[in-house]
């Protein structure tokens, strides 16, 4: 994927969430955010992502720009699939009918069809057994596994991950990397923002370090954890990889 | 250990049908001589049309008060302030006046004067159709609020998240937020509907011939007394029992849900 952000600004009252920020990455397969807790990782994303409309700036993907128009954003929210900390399931549907609702109403698959992709997306991450279970009677780990089976079931052209396993414990962290993991993999291109760094290291191709509403460095990982540039990035690594 | 409360609750139990007894008593000795059951038999027919009229008043305005109920709702979400704000103070003067003065100003000076004559001339009843209407904003406006909380109490990653897998702002409503908000909202709305039941025994102020007004002329014109209260209390709890078991059942159920 190929990504162009220019001057992107995003104001919340007062706090600039972004600040003039812009990020170029020629080809990237994974992109991996990492930056302080409010430095603007999640409100990039949200951007990325076009959930949120930026108050200035222009971003680009795979070079066709996005408009700033809601009819614009909710086609490009189609083709994409995005994750969120945690909630993202429907409680009062099944897995299953959390995947085949949006393929069927969304998508236009015959409930057939729905039913069909559904299966093959959870039994593509061995998940099939909980089909028919609520979102209640699955574990945290298991419920961000279907919500990735939902946002990877029609082929999304870029998969954005906002910070996917903050809400989960250790053992449940390790199986939702797992999973991601593969999908990046099987070719998925895909856009997250994470404190794992060990994980941060292992499955990036680049890494942005986002802070104060900026982008404060970008480099694939060796270079990013080896030998960081910045004062910032030095000073958040050797806080973060201290223990 | 189990002894003691079973002893006490007895004891109590006891106690009340004692009390309930002798009130029932006393009461039956004083009015025994003038009570004649025969006098509700006689007037069993404007009773029963009466009764029927009240069921089919509920049933009416209770699908106006859901209709009225959402469009206040979605007005309170409109992105439009002058909308917000109407509909914010439209709901407040209606929630804070009595439904008896709603009735009287809505049928007398309102809507009387401007389409009794139409409604008239085509062959209906025109006290009962305002009758109604007046009654389905009233509810309509309780309603409002509690769908609103309905649906205000669904967390934001839900809208968030409907929005991400790509559903428009319909269907945002129609498959995500509206059956998490209903689900909520389901006991209280069963409430109101008891509360909607029984005002509608105010119609009879316009001179609607419901339940209540029919009773009204019967114990008037035969002089009764028991004859007409009992009926009328027991004809109404017909009528709203179902309903309050309905929200129980619903409450049970949903509860353990989420």
């Amino acid at each position: 994927m190929k990504l162009e952000v220019t001057g992107l600004t995003k104001c919340y009252g007062t706090t600039r969430a972004a600040d003039g920020l812009s990020l170029s990455v020629e080809s990237s397969r994974v992109l991996v955010l990492i930056g302080p807790s409010g430095g603007g990782k999640s409100t990039l994303l949200r951007m990325l992502g076009g959930l949120e409309i930026p108050d200035a700036g222009t971003i680009a993907i795979n070079s066709h720009r996005l408009l700033s128009d809601a009819a614009a954003l909710q086609t490009y929210r189609r083709k994409n699939g995005f994750l969120f900390q945690q909630f993202n399931l429907f409680p009062h549907l099944t897995a299953l009918r959390n995947i085949s609702l949006p393929l069927e109403k969304v998508h236009g698959h015959t409930p057939a069809e729905a039913r069909t992709m559904a299966e093959q997306s959870l039994a593509r991450f061995s998940l099939i057994d909980h089909a028919d279970k609520l979102p209640a009677q699955l574990s945290g780990g298991q419920q961000q596994r279907v919500g990735i089976a939902r946002a990877v079931a029609r082929q999304p052209e870029v998969l954005f991950l906002d910070e996917p396993t903050s809400a989960l414990d250790p053992e449940m962290t390790a199986e939702v990397l797992e999973l991601i993991q593969e999908l990046a993999e099987a070719g998925q291109d895909i856009v997250l923002s994470t404190h794992e760094m060990g994980f941060a290291r292992a499955v990036a191709d680049q890494i942005a370090f986002v802070a104060m509403g900026k982008i404060e460095e970008v480099s694939p990982p060796a270079e990013f954890f080896g030998a960081p540039k910045s004062l910032m990035c030095q000073r958040f690594l050797s806080r973060v990889m201290r223990y | 250990m189990m002894r003691r409360p079973l002893i006490a609750n007895v004891l109590v139990a006891l106690a009340l049908v004692v009390v309930f007894g002798w009130l029932c008593t006393t009461v039956f000795a004083l009015l025994g001589t003038q009570t004649d059951w025969s006098k509700a038999w006689e007037y069993r027919q404007t009773l029963w049309r009466g009764w029927w009229m009240t069921l089919q008043i509920s049933f009416a305005a209770l699908l106006g008060s859901i209709f009225f109920g959402l469009l206040f709702m979605l007005g309170q979400r409109s992105p439009l302030v002058v909308v917000r704000w109407t509909c914010r103070a439209f709901l407040e003067f209606v929630r804070d006046t009595p439904l008896l003065v709603h009735l009287l100003f809505g049928y007398f000076v309102i809507f009387a004067p401007l389409i009794s004559r139409p409604l008239g001339e085509r062959g209906f009843d025109d006290k009962l159709i305002i009758g109604i209407l007046l009654l389905s904003v009233f509810e309509g406006a309780y309603l409002g609020e509690i769908l609103r909380g309905g649906v205000e109490s669904i967390p934001r990653t839900q809208w968030e998240s409907a929005r991400a897998v790509g559903f428009s702002r319909f269907q945002v409503y129609r498959y995500v937020i509206f059956p998490q908000a209903l689900r909520r909202a389901l006991p209280a709305m069963a409430g109101l509907f008891v509360s909607l039941i029984k005002d509608s025994s105010l119609l009879n102020v316009i001179g609607v011939a419901e339940y209540f007004y029919n009773t009204k002329n019967f114990i008037s014109r035969s002089y009764a007394g028991l004859e007409g209260y009992v009926p009328l209390a027991i004809g109404y709890l017909i009528l709203t029992l179902p309903v309050a078991w309905l929200s129980h059942w619903l409450e049970n159920r949903f509860r353990h849900e989420t």
